[in-house]
């Protein structure tokens, strides 16, 4: 067996598609979901009413212009007095286009905003809403197996809050005493 | 996840005798889980017919700290994820920190991180290798012929940051210092070493009947599935897909570098040997085409506050990391903190496909698929 023999081509180039042609894009293939566009310094972002995720989801996933098969990563945070967000960055195999989706959640005085699963769209979402679901106490509708993944099973604390303090786990939960935590 | 009775070996009551499902605990503190990790398997006899993995044994809160520490103070924290690429971690983390605010990064530098991110993956796939070999069966020797590759690229970052494994010399807007004198020297005898010592592995196991045995057609994935499961990295371009972040959404200098994508066949344990071993050839051919091509200049842009303050900005910034995509979701909304610093850490993700991977299998196989992932938990755990 030679190394030569099974090392291939080089990957052509990505071609980075522009963030103004990919939202012309996805206002035409979806224009019957409700969307607001934005740009930060690496994606095009789209904003999504919690109750229209599933089904953009499945329009992003399932239509043959669009193909975002990849579901890179989901990320909550805490807006405090604002409410919170989760943001979805997908990303599509065959065209080479990124988009990131931003779904507004309710204040967080209001705990436990429910947000429908994407574990049967994406098999990949399954630890990263369990680990949404145990850092922010976003509860995800549908979701198979919605349980602490870093933290103890008994453990019902939501540490990423902005809300939530600096403090040793022992005295969070009053195994221990001691001083009121500590600061930077 | 169980698999259904009927597509087990003997279904019950076709047996001479009664048989029961067994469960078998490994780690977190065990050697074959490559630090603590630990998975709860069920097992019919040999076969493998449930595994429910936990992490969070190394939980450290590296983002709360992120959100708590100024951007410099919080990149020794991002060195410790993946602990055996310490600066690969700090030029995603330096990366994310400059599509915040806008910074520019000298070309020099640019080129100094890809020299010490392509250390980096020689360093953390010649631990592969080592530990991987030791899943297999080949005990103590690929460890150490791995770590004496390793220690020698070690001794080089000592010798450019003052530090072996969390080097803290990246900085936001480019390194702290200069390559010191005798660098290109230095640096090419140890690529020297290296690509000897990857020979030495290539002859060690590539051919060897009891190793490649027990990896082929072992656990086999197809691109779709393993895009469904969210794996990246070697684990993917296994699968056949030449999917590089250094190509795909090229970032630094790699679009003037020449380099090839191996990709294995059918996604096997075997390919992913092969493909991490092929991947350590081209990381060498980036390192010595970095040091012709490097010019001379500032290493850091001279522009910066001793305190970055960022107004507002948001990003996702992704880097072929050693295991993966090691993406970093950064917002900022003022004052000398990040609001939010999120890892999307490779290992994680492909961790996350465990599972699929190993039902089905035997419990023999179920450790070397694990090993052939290539976790390191600092990163899963964060």
């Amino acid at each position: 067996m030679s190394k030569k023999a099974r090392v291939t081509m080089p990957y052509p180039i990505g071609k980075q598609v522009p963030h103004s042609d990919l939202r012309g894009l996805v206002e035409r293939v979806l224009k019957e979901v409700p969307v607001e566009f934005s740009e930060n310094s690496t994606d095009l972002d789209v904003t999504v009413q919690a109750d229209d995720l599933l089904r953009f989801v499945t329009g992003l996933r399932d239509r043959k212009e669009l193909a975002f098969d990849f579901l890179r990563n989901i990320s909550g945070v805490d807006f405090g007095e604002e409410g919170m967000a989760l943001k979805y960055n997908f990303y599509s195999f065959k065209y080479g286009h990124a988009l990131q989706v931003t779904v507004p959640l309710r204040a967080a005085g209001e705990p436990h905003p429910v947000v429908p699963s994407l574990d049967s769209l994406y098999p990949s979402a399954n630890w990263h809403e369990r680990e949404a679901h145990e850092m922010f106490g976003i509860d995800f509708e549908g979701h198979p197996n919605l349980k602490n993944l870093f933290l103890e099973d008994d453990l019902h604390i939501h540490p990423l809050l902005k809300s939530h303090p600096l403090q040793a786990a022992e005295i969070l939960q009053g195994i221990e005493s001691g001083p009121p935590g500590f600061t930077f | 996840m169980s698999i259904w009775p009927e597509e087990r070996v003997i279904a019950p009551g076709e047996a001479e005798f009664d048989t029961v499902d067994m469960t078998v605990n490994i780690g977190p503190a065990h050697p074959a889980t490559h630090g603590v990790f630990r998975m709860v398997l069920t097992v019919d006899g040999e076969l493998v017919v449930g595994c429910e993995p936990y992490i969070g044994y190394l939980h450290r809160g590296l983002e709360k700290l992120s959100e708590n520490n100024d951007y410099r103070q919080a990149m020794g924290y991002w060195d410790r994820t993946d602990y055996l690429a310490g600066m690969a971690c700090e030029v995603a983390y330096c990366m994310a920190v400059e599509k915040l605010g806008g910074i520019e990064v000298p070309e020099r530098a640019e080129y100094i991180r890809v020299i010490m991110a392509e250390l980096s993956r020689l360093n953390s796939h010649f631990m592969f290798l080592g530990a991987f070999g030791q899943d297999v069966g080949s005990f103590g020797t690929t460890f150490t012929w791995a770590w004496r590759e390793r220690e020698r690229i070690y001794d080089l970052m000592e010798e450019v940051a003052g530090d072996r494994m969390f080097p803290t010399y990246i900085r936001p807007g480019g390194v702290s210092m200069d390559l010191p004198e005798n660098f290109e020297a230095r640096c090419r005898w140890v690529l020297e070493s290296a690509r000897k010592g990857i020979d030495d592995f290539d002859k060690l196991l590539t051919g060897n009947e009891i190793f490649v045995e027990r990896c082929r057609d072992l656990s086999p994935i197809t691109p779709e599935r393993a895009i469904a499961l969210g794996l990246t990295g070697p684990m993917i371009r296994a699968t056949g897909l030449p999917w590089d972040l250094r190509r795909a959404e090229p970032y630094s200098v790699y679009p003037e570098l020449d380099f090839d994508i191996p990709v294995g066949l059918q996604g096997d344990v075997f390919d992913r040997y092969w493909v991490r071993l092929a991947e350590m050839y081209q990381s060498v051919r980036i390192i010595e085409q970095c040091l012709d091509k490097m010019p001379q200049g500032l290493v850091l842009n001279p522009d910066l506050p001793k305190t970055l303050r960022i107004e507002s900005g948001e990003c996702y910034v992704r880097y072929e990391g050693t295991k993966g995509e090691y993406g970093v979701y950064g917002l900022a909304r003022g004052g000398n903190k990040p609001y939010r610093m999120k890892l999307r850490s490779p290992s994680f993700c492909n961790l996350s496909g465990l599972q699929e991977m190993v039902v089905g299998t035997y419990l023999a196989d179920a450790i070397i698929i694990l090993g052939s992932l290539d976790i390191v938990l600092g990163e899963v755990d964060k």
